[in-house]
């Protein structure tokens, strides 16, 4: 029995580090968007993946010295087109959002929503109050144009070698002066994942 | 009589982790060789640190070189930690930047999350923040191995 008990207590350590200490969900929980529990797919672009994304593109943009050249700050930003060339449906206000959030918080740049892409106005009553506002009061509507715009392309890039799976998500982001049409800015995220199956935490 | 298998198979379980120990620590030959400048031109602006290891196997794996700042945006505050892999097999790890202002409240931001990042043998690989707010003052950079839940 005492032999049982020294095996026991040498396997029971053994098992613990063999399972992790921690074990995979079985009932739905919250966990942190923010955190390194969130699952990660081969098929799609996770949490996780915007948040690098858009961290990435915040700190370039920031410290690439372009934004203390507009003339008036906080410049003013529009988002422009960002293009989707992935195999997913995906919102690109997942990326354009947090960049957009982070770069108002830093007090350089605040983003437009009357004017968008086609004339499509993201807050369409700001625009209507705004034209309701200049025939009420008789005066000629005033209109800040954006000093820059910002467009994208999200590319997706599949491979396979055996079982092993691979895709690589390139976000795509430019920067340009309304007034000349230049890119003052660039830059390029890439994310690849690679395994056979999708799995919770990295 | 009963003790000798018992004793056996102890045997065998520690001759088992023996072979997996040498297998980890043997690795795969994945060591980074560098060359770079002999004197370098930089003059970064170094930053004292203060250290608070919770894991201290982590603490022994991945090594802090060095931590420096500068400003960038004209008020907002930029911070680099050089980490180096102190072992010779590749290894991944995430890591979070936090940012506090003068005040010693948090500034977090909506960009600030885990994010991840692989090491091979030795190397040395730099991680950035760029504090979005211009208010923020000191970072906390954590450092946690990668645990995934299975």
């Amino acid at each position: 029995m005492k032999s049982l008990r020294i095996l026991a207590c040498t396997l029971a350590p053994a098992v613990f580090f063999l399972t992790g200490c921690e074990t995979a969900p079985t009932e739905a929980k919250y966990v942190a968007s923010d955190s390194t529990n969130t699952i990660v797919s081969l098929d799609q672009i996770n949490i996780q993946d915007w948040n690098q994304a858009a961290e990435k593109m915040v700190a370039s943009l920031l410290t690439s010295g372009v934004l203390e050249r507009a003339p008036q700050q906080p410049s003013l930003m529009a988002i422009s087109r960002i293009i989707n060339n992935t195999q997913q449906q995906i919102d690109t206000d997942s990326l354009t959002k947090k960049i957009r959030v982070a770069l108002n918080q830093s007090g350089k740049v605040n983003t437009t929503t009357t004017m968008g892409l086609g004339g499509n106005a993201e807050d369409p009553m700001a625009k209507e109050a705004a034209q309701m506002n200049a025939m009420l009061s008789g005066e000629k509507q005033k209109t800040t144009l954006p000093y820059y715009t910002l467009s994208g392309k999200l590319i997706e890039d599949r491979a396979r070698a055996g079982s092993t799976r691979q895709v690589t998500y390139t976000f795509q982001l430019s920067l340009t002066t309304v007034k000349d049409g230049i890119a003052v800015w660039e830059d390029e995220k890439q994310i690849t994942k690679q395994g056979k199956k999708a799995s919770v935490g990295f | 009589m009963k003790t000798i298998p018992i004793l056996a198979a102890l045997a065998a379980l520690a001759g088992l982790a023996g072979l997996a120990g040498l297998a980890l620590t043997a690795g795969c030959a994945t060591n980074v060789n560098t060359v770079s400048r002999a004197e370098t031109q930089a003059t970064p602006t170094f930053v004292g640190d203060k250290r608070v290891i919770t894991d201290a196997s982590l603490g022994g794996l991945i090594r802090i070189v060095s931590v420096n700042e500068s400003v960038v945006s004209g008020n907002l505050k930029k911070v680099q930690v050089v980490l180096e892999n102190a072992k010779n097999n590749t290894r991944a790890i995430s890591y979070k930047f936090e940012w506090t202002d003068q005040d010693g409240m948090a500034t977090n931001s909506i960009v600030q999350s885990w994010q991840s990042l692989q090491f091979s043998g030795r190397e040395t690989l730099t991680v950035s923040s760029t504090a979005i707010s211009p208010k923020a003052v000191d970072f906390t950079l954590k450092l946690k191995e990668v645990s995934k839940i299975y």
